[in-house]
């Protein structure tokens, strides 16, 4: 049986890098529903700050992402 | 056995034809954009200059497209007059830019230097949205889903921000800004490389977001659709695709959301350039 190093990185990358974005995402997410239920009015500023702040994490499950494509092509 | 051996063998070289042909799209050459639905599209002229690759492929047409259909778009709204909007796409277009113009360039750059950015940002964040949606079309790829596109629009922020920064407040000034001050003098040594790195990370993580974002989207659809290939029969069919269209609804909120983020972080750096905090 022969393992290919870099299919297995490639996998390990995404499995591993995808644990961190996927709990802030969750975090942030939930802060902004929090928010949002104390204080109604304050909805769209809550939506807007939060659908940034998704972005810039979800950054950083693309860049495994990125990393794990680079492997797997090798 | 020897049967379900060669069958097996026949489905794994399809499946590594169709795997082949997903990670084509990632490669940093051009060469898939010269398909369309797998078949080659005339290559025309070859036209190399200075070793870099200059040909009329897919991905350039699509964005020639985006181009006349931002420009052509906002000057025929533009071009009526009179105060009040009238018709559906007057409306459309008009509600656009007077979003870009109150929640992304006046709530970042401040009202008073804003109308000199409007158009910078908003031709930036139409002509990211329609490269984005215009790949959705089946047949066709979105430019941006290409590296060397993200990345020329990233440089170009960059240059954009650090140039104003500097005719804004003197290069030496700017520099100076970019660390906060009243801090002791050893800390400066290790905290003027961090500002100058984490500078040079802005356009590095504007143009990996969006590039990533949209590959991904379109490796995940096409995976999704391969999984009927690879598995080699039409009953299983109904789930993949029904997942696919849910990916592809995705996928659109996905390029509104990526080129919004695109616009905000550009006015964002060029606001922190222009005004730097204390």
């Amino acid at each position: 049986m022969e393992i290919n190093l870099a299919h297995l990185g490639a996998g390990l990358a995404i499995g591993l890098g995808a644990i961190g974005p996927g709990v802030s995402v969750g975090i942030i997410a939930g802060k902004a529903l929090e928010g949002m239920a104390r204080q109604p009015e304050a909805s769209a500023t809550l939506r807007t700050t939060m659908i940034i702040g998704i972005v810039f994490a979800e950054a950083i499950a693309l860049y495994s992402f990125v990393v794990s494509i680079l492997l797997f092509s090798k | 056995m020897a049967a379900e051996q060669v069958a097996g063998a026949e489905q794994s070289s399809e499946a590594g034809a169709v795997m082949s042909h997903i990670l084509e799209e990632f490669s940093l050459s051009n060469e898939y954009a010269f398909k369309f639905f797998g078949i080659p599209l005339p290559h025309g002229p070859s036209m190399h200059l200075f070793g870099l690759d200059f040909s009329i492929n897919k991905a350039v047409v699509v964005v020639w497209l985006a181009t006349f259909i931002t420009i052509g778009l906002v000057w025929y709204t533009g071009r009526g007059g009179g105060l009040v909007a009238r018709g559906r796409l007057r409306n459309f277009i008009e509600a656009m830019v007077q979003f870009v113009k109150v929640d992304i360039v006046e709530a970042n750059i401040g009202t008073h230097e804003g109308k000199k950015w409007l158009p910078f940002i908003g031709a930036l964040f139409f002509l990211i949205l329609f490269s984005n949606l215009l790949g959705l079309i089946p047949g066709s790829n979105s430019p941006t889903s290409n590296i060397n596109m993200t990345a020329t629009l990233a440089i170009i922020v960059f240059l954009t921000f650090v140039g104003a920064g500097m005719v804004k407040q003197g290069p030496f000034a700017y520099m100076k800004n970019l660390a906060p001050h009243g801090m002791p003098g050893w800390l400066y040594v290790i905290l003027y490389p961090l500002e100058i790195f984490s500078q040079l990370a802005k356009p590095l993580s504007l143009a990996l977001r969006l590039f990533a974002n949209l590959l991904a989207g379109h490796i995940l659809i096409l995976s999704l659709l391969a999984l009927i290939i690879m598995s080699g029969s039409i009953i299983v069919a109904p789930i993949p695709f029904a997942f696919s269209i849910i990916m592809y609804a995705f996928e659109i909120f996905v390029a509104f959301i990526q080129a919004y983020i695109f616009a905000v972080l550009s006015a964002i750096y060029i606001g922190a350039a222009i005004h730097p905090e204390h």
